[in-house]
């Protein structure tokens, strides 16, 4: 093969997921009727905010040749949290602030020091434990979501106030505040993992741990931020979701984690750890959206998405898996 | 001879009541390249592990530039500029050769009051440094797992130049290498020392060791049993060290010596 023919194969395979991307939408746009319009593009975006945002600590975690299976518990803790602190019927204890607008900070600032006290936990068993961090975040996907279920009783809280609420109605080009917020973590954690020492350690310490921490960088410094940033990051992600139900239940994002695993996996982001980019996972994540979006205009029962999600993980993995033998086989 | 860069004096290891070293001296001048050799079990390895900060020698001291040298761990010897380099764990295989080569020591500049790698200007020192050393990669963009180990090896030498490394430990590094790549390695060895760096390397491969080292210096059931100048010797009296046919331990302990005892009895 010769340098070029190899180069060009290895942007394809770098931004497999952009071009999968296009192609899925072409196709919806010419078999599905209505498809192909603003509005629908709009909603796609729309749709991707929470996921979106959840995806982002995921994919750092894995870059860094680890796992957090709780950024969906986290998120629902942290909505919850949130809720019945500042919503006002059912459970929300309704408090007020004056000015109004400051329930936006407080409750952000609750949200993400629900996420950050989980994360650090998560960082302090598999950093300094050295446990597992499969096994270590899997608990916590089970006892933060039990916790979320026992402190709200199983019961809800509603009707967050209305400057929280205005986040998710006041449109801008068609997006909600919301999307734009979504959007802007990608470019800011993407700009991080791309330019800053900090993304450049994650990438090497996900390449080669052995050889990142020969060459002085403090490993387990760089690990438990990750882990720090990945449960603060689902925080704000449970945080935009109760904005978006304008308040939490017990159940609020169950199955959001698989759908996280999903984007950052067809996103490019690799499971043996660092390989893959931010935007990727961007684009894996409207990519399940514009899957969602045609399967609700088609009008198939909502209980295929699930089965479509369940073979799209598999058919990541199993891209994964192929990616790597083609670039074992360019090297 | 340049004057010692490392010098060891009577090193002793025990494990228990065993004794993997038992009192071995020799030392290793600046610029000079030591070949190691010895039969499995010899020593070898525990003796480079105590040089790289792996292990604590039992008894027995080193000098390192003149100055009492015990280091605690492989960082502290690495500060003090000597360090193993072990092919697969020195390299990030996913990044560049740029990224490598400043591995935790990214340069920086101010971009809106944020931190931001500045890859240009560590492009440049990269290119830099591997002119200088002669050594040549098409592209120092290219992700290393696409590199050879003759080039993954350049790389690491390098940067371990570059960074002020002066005494570098190398365990079987043509291992995994074709022929035209050991050759091209051992000329980089060869400038490598030229350059004022101290290299020592073990290997069970004679003829390389003929083609690149200075001195000899063999490793026999825990002590010296050969050292000797290349020049001044042949692979069938270093084997004869080796498998210990000639007498056990007549080698020079306690001090180099120029044209040592095992050499003359030899021819």
């Amino acid at each position: 093969m010769t340098p070029q023919s190899r180069r060009v194969l290895e942007v394809v395979l770098d931004n497999l997921v952009w071009f999968m991307l296009l192609a899925v939408l072409a196709i919806f746009s010419a078999t599905i009727p209505n498809y192909f319009q603003p509005g629908i593009f709009a909603n796609i975006i729309e749709q991707s905010t929470v996921l979106g945002v959840m995806s982002i600590g995921l994919a750092l975690v894995i870059i860094a040749g680890h796992m957090d299976l709780s950024v969906e518990s986290v998120a629902a803790l942290s909505a919850m949290a949130a809720s019945m602190v500042f919503a006002s019927s059912g459970i929300g204890m309704g408090v007020e602030l004056t000015p109004g607008w400051l329930v936006v900070p407080a409750s952000l600032a609750l949200s993400l020091a629900v996420g950050a006290a989980v994360g650090l936990l998560n960082g302090y068993l598999v950093v300094k434990i050295k446990m597992n961090a499969f096994i270590v975040t899997l608990s916590s996907f089970i006892w933060v979501r039990g916790l979320v279920v026992a402190l709200s009783g199983g019961r809800s809280a509603q009707n967050l106030a209305d400057e929280l609420r205005w986040l998710a109605i006041q449109r801008f080009l068609g997006l909600p505040l919301t999307a734009y917020i979504a959007i802007a973590c990608f470019v800011g954690f993407s700009f991080m993992m791309a330019k800053t020492r900090y993304g450049r350690h994650l990438l090497m310490i996900g390449g080669n741990e052995a050889a990142a921490f020969r060459a002085g960088i403090k490993v387990d410094k760089v690990l438990m931020i990750a882990f720090l940033l990945s449960g603060m990051v689902a925080a704000l992600a449970g945080w935009l979701l109760a904005i978006r139900t304008s308040g939490a239940t017990a159940n609020l994002g169950t199955g959001m984690l698989f759908n996280a695993f999903a984007a950052v996996v067809i996103g490019g982001i690799s499971l043996k750890g660092g390989v893959g980019a931010l935007p990727g996972v961007y684009a894996g994540v409207l990519l399940l959206s514009a899957i969602n979006t045609a399967i609700n205009l088609m009008g198939l029962p909502a209980h295929f998405t699930q089965v479509i999600h369940g073979l799209l993980v598999l058919a990541a993995v199993l891209l994964d898996t192929l990616k790597q033998s083609i670039r074992k086989k360019l090297a | 001879m340049s004057e010692p860069l490392l010098v060891l004096d009577n090193i002793t290891k025990s494990y228990g009541a065993v004794q993997a070293l038992r009192g071995v001296s020799f030392s290793i001048g600046k610029g000079e390249v030591i070949a190691l050799l010895g039969d499995n079990g010899a020593g070898k390895s525990t003796l480079v592990k105590i040089i790289s900060g792996g292990l604590d020698a039992s008894s027995g001291s080193m000098r390192f530039e003149g100055k009492p040298f015990a280091p605690k761990s492989p960082s502290e010897a690495k500060a003090a500029g000597i360090e193993t380099v072990y092919q697969d764990l020195s390299l990030c295989t996913n990044v560049d050769v740029v990224a490598n080569f400043f591995m935790g020591r990214e340069l920086t500049r101010s971009f809106l009051g944020i931190k931001v790698l500045d890859e240009p200007r560590m492009e440049e020192q990269v290119a830099k440094a591997m002119a200088t050393a002669g050594t040549r990669i098409p592209s120092l963009r290219s992700k290393v797992e696409h590199l050879s180990g003759g080039q993954r090896q350049a790389i690491e030498l390098n940067r371990f130049v570059h960074w002020g490394g002066k005494l570098v430990l190398l365990d079987e590094p043509f291992a995994a290498l074709g022929v035209e790549q050991t050759k091209r390695g051992l000329e980089m060895i060869r400038q490598v020392a030229a350059q004022g760096i101290g290299v020592v390397i073990i290997t069970h491969i004679m003829q390389q060791a003929f083609q690149v080292a200075d001195r000899m210096v063999v490793i026999r059931q825990g002590v010296v049993a050969g050292d000797v100048p290349t020049k001044q010797t042949n692979a069938d009296a270093v084997i004869g060290m080796i498998t210990g046919e000639t007498l056990t331990g007549t080698g020079p302990v306690g001090g180099v010596t120029e044209g040592s005892g095992a050499q003359e009895r030899n021819e």
